[in-house]
């Protein structure tokens, strides 16, 4: 078998590689199908010790409540896709939050505080964005001093104090759209678009290229620079709908995020199969890890297992993950 | 090379399944403990010599109108606020106090060390504070004792001997207490409960949870303790939980414990948000400005922390009796206004009593 797993995901094949239908959505999206198979035999093997596990309810908390850290992943997927990483996300939605529950306190429209963080994210962003292609700065270093600015200035502006009173219709994640929590349709409906954008337009392809081979997507005439620009803005722009997901969940907004948002959010692109040398991976892999980790942490609960075996396990699937993306890229070359 | 991942699932499924028997962790640290007694009697303080500092050649300061700075931690906060608000108050009553609060905008240990030098250096007579570092705040507040200067910490302790008194906002076992006869009040003494803490080695909430534990089996025997579960220091995470506690237990759940400011109120939007006002009691550690919606709307009747306010108050009452020379080394207890005698524990610090139980009376009165 030609090691071609990695490679974009659409691909003209000769007869000679012409492959069956299953094999080929294997070797196409295999990190999804093992993901989706563990949510499955989780799902099947904590429900026959306890039933209230796949309960609406239940089913609602594993789907709707995590789901702000699967919109956060879809475009930490892409800005991994693109070679490149992202560790401020968590402090940026901890800014963002800020800012969007201000101004719905503050008796601005709920649109305009809905539409707030996802500008700003998309304008945050498209800054480091520059720094990282025009100024040449590696992503890792400009996004941790990002992460420092962001998380310092939020706690000096703030002063800790948290934002209470929020208005009724601005707390979206409450609420139902046909009878589905508005969480779940958010992540469903952002991810089967992106998933689609990167697959079939030339410009979510020329992601994977950028990630996969730089040079040789120069050489193809793909504007580099300004792809790299626009993937930031763009994940800004998802770590601002993750925003409204995450400050509308609870009637308070708090002055801190969760600690290691940024690593939750990067792990899950990972354990979806973004490989994190850049070129491969998708999103329905990132929101289908997010959706594991969440099935493992109530999964935990529910046959009262300490909450450590959370981390270990978690631990375990990256090395595993990013083992398996060693040795396919060893194989190929 | 999929077999790794596969093989990580397998061991995943199979430590699930293998752990089923395990009982939950519950939390608690394994230091021994000292639960109060089940009606309202206060602990007997336990023997212990004075281990606090002196100033040297301290002037006869006794009746004289003292010149004394508060540092806190930070500047800026609902809870440092009240905690100079209560300084204030004490001041104005005593009349022979001229109080003021000076500390750094953030809560820095070098800025706050900076700060008391200087004042050292301009002439005080008394200093309050509340350390960010407890070891290197020391050789400051040492310095400060040299210089013959009263010194009196709250909030948080610096080393014992870097200070001459220490006020003691809470007791382990007095929070304890607190929590555990709320919940029982609320739910009944058959009533079953869980609780959502930050995780289970962070200490004080460790030690909080060992002392509910003892609390609970000596004094409401009856309660059923379900399970513990983490939530890190994260608002979302604890709102799952909560939830993933709701669902897993159903009707048989009557009660959940928040043991952090972050967990409290989240575990009050998660029985909000699931319709179980008044059939599942919140109660737990947390400011009263994060739980006040839900206190508003009675989804939570008790909120259980100490009163800063009264605290800044004591601090102030127990520096000037300091000053005054009414308050040495040996004393069993100290006056402290309106707030009664207050006890010494543990050698050189004194107990603010017990802890504040807020609730929709008096809730709006604190902003914090």
């Amino acid at each position: 078998m030609t090691a071609m797993v990695d490679l974009p995901p659409v691909r003209s094949r000769t007869g000679l590689q012409r492959q069956g239908f299953i094999r080929r959505l294997f070797s196409e999206y295999g990190q999804e199908i093992i993901v989706l198979s563990a949510i499955l035999v989780l799902f099947v093997v904590v429900t026959l010790i306890n039933p209230r596990f796949i309960s609406a309810n239940n089913l609602t908390t594993i789907f709707s409540g995590n789901a702000y850290i699967a919109v956060a992943a879809i475009g930490m997927a892409m800005i991994i896709v693109t070679g490149h990483i992202d560790v401020s996300v968590g402090a940026l939605i901890g800014v963002l939050a800020t800012i969007s529950g201000t101004l719905a306190v503050a008796g601005y429209p709920i649109w305009f505080a809905w539409l707030a963080p996802v500008v700003v994210g998309m304008a945050i962003n498209a800054v480091i964005g520059i720094l990282v292609a025009y100024a040449r700065i590696p992503s890792i270093v400009v996004t941790l001093g990002a992460l420092s600015i962001l998380r310092g200035g939020l706690i000096s502006v703030t002063g800790g104090t948290w934002i209470t009173d929020l208005p009724p219709d601005f707390l979206i994640a409450q609420k139902r759209l046909l009878g589905f929590p508005v969480p779940l349709l958010v992540m469903v409906a952002l991810t089967v678009l992106a998933a689609l954008w990167m697959r079939y337009t030339a410009f979510g392809r020329s992601l994977y290229a950028i990630g996969g081979n730089a040079e040789a997507a120069l050489a193809t005439g793909i504007p580099i620079a300004r792809r790299t620009v626009a993937v930031f803005a763009i994940h800004g722009a998802f770590a601002g709908l993750a925003t409204i997901l995450f400050a509308t969940q609870l009637q308070v907004i708090q002055s801190t995020v969760p600690p290691n948002l940024e690593l939750t959010v990067i792990t899950a692109a990972v354990i979806g199969g973004v490989s994190i040398l850049g070129g491969t991976g998708t999103v329905i892999g990132s929101t289908l890890a997010t959706i594991l980790f969440a099935t493992i942490g109530s999964a935990l609960i529910f046959v009262n297992v300490s909450a450590y075996w959370l981390r270990a396990v978690i631990g375990l699937l990256i090395l595993a993950t990013v083992l398996a993306d060693m040795l396919r890229r060893r194989g190929r070359g | 090379m999929r077999n790794v991942v596969f093989s990580a699932l397998l061991a995943l499924s199979f430590s699930t399944s293998l752990s089923h028997a395990q009982s939950a962790w519950t939390g608690a640290d394994d230091l021994p403990t000292n639960p109060l007694a089940c009606d309202a009697t206060p602990a007997t303080p336990a023997a212990a010599d004075y281990d606090g500092g002196q100033p040297t050649n301290a002037p006869d300061r006794k009746g004289k109108t003292i010149k004394v700075v508060d540092v806190p931690k930070l500047v800026g906060i609902g809870y440092f606020n009240a905690t100079s608000k209560g300084i204030a108050d004490a001041a104005a009553e005593m009349g022979t106090m001229d109080a003021k609060t000076d500390g750094p905008s953030k809560a820095n240990i070098d800025d706050q060390i900076t700060l008391i030098d200087n004042y050292i250096t301009s002439g005080v007579d008394g200093i309050l504070f509340a350390a960010n570092d407890p070891v290197a705040i020391a050789p400051v507040l040492k310095k400060a004792l040299a210089a013959g200067i009263n010194v009196v910490g709250y909030d948080a302790n610096s080393t014992p001997d870097a200070r001459q008194w220490f006020v003691n906002q809470a007791e382990f076992n007095g929070i304890a207490k607190a929590m555990v006869d709320s919940m029982a009040a609320e739910i009944g003494e058959d009533g079953a409960f869980a609780i959502v803490t930050s995780t289970f080695t962070t200490p004080n909430q460790a030690r909080w949870i060992a002392e509910m534990q003892a609390y609970q089996a000596k004094c409401h025997p009856d309660m059923k303790w379900l399970e513990t579960v983490e939530a890190q220091e994260d608002n979302i995470l604890s709102f799952n939980q909560s939830n993933t506690l709701i669902n897993k237990y159903g009707d048989e759940l009557k009660g959940i414990f928040g043991m952090t400011s972050v967990a409290t109120p989240a575990a009050a939007d998660a029985v909000t948000q699931a319709g179980k006002c008044g059939s599942i009691a919140v109660v737990g550690l947390a400011t009263p400005n994060a739980m006040k919606p839900y206190v508003a709307s009675d989804c939570v009747k008790s909120v259980v922390l100490w009163n800063p306010v009264d605290l800044g108050y004591a601090a102030a009452y127990v520096l000037r009796a300091a000053a005054d020379g009414t308050l040495t080394p040996g004393a069993t207890s100290v006056s402290a206004g309106k707030l009664g005698d207050l006890s010494v524990i543990n050698g050189s610090e004194i107990l603010l009593g017990a802890p504040t139980i807020f609730t929709k009376d008096n809730i709006n009165d604190f902003d914090f």
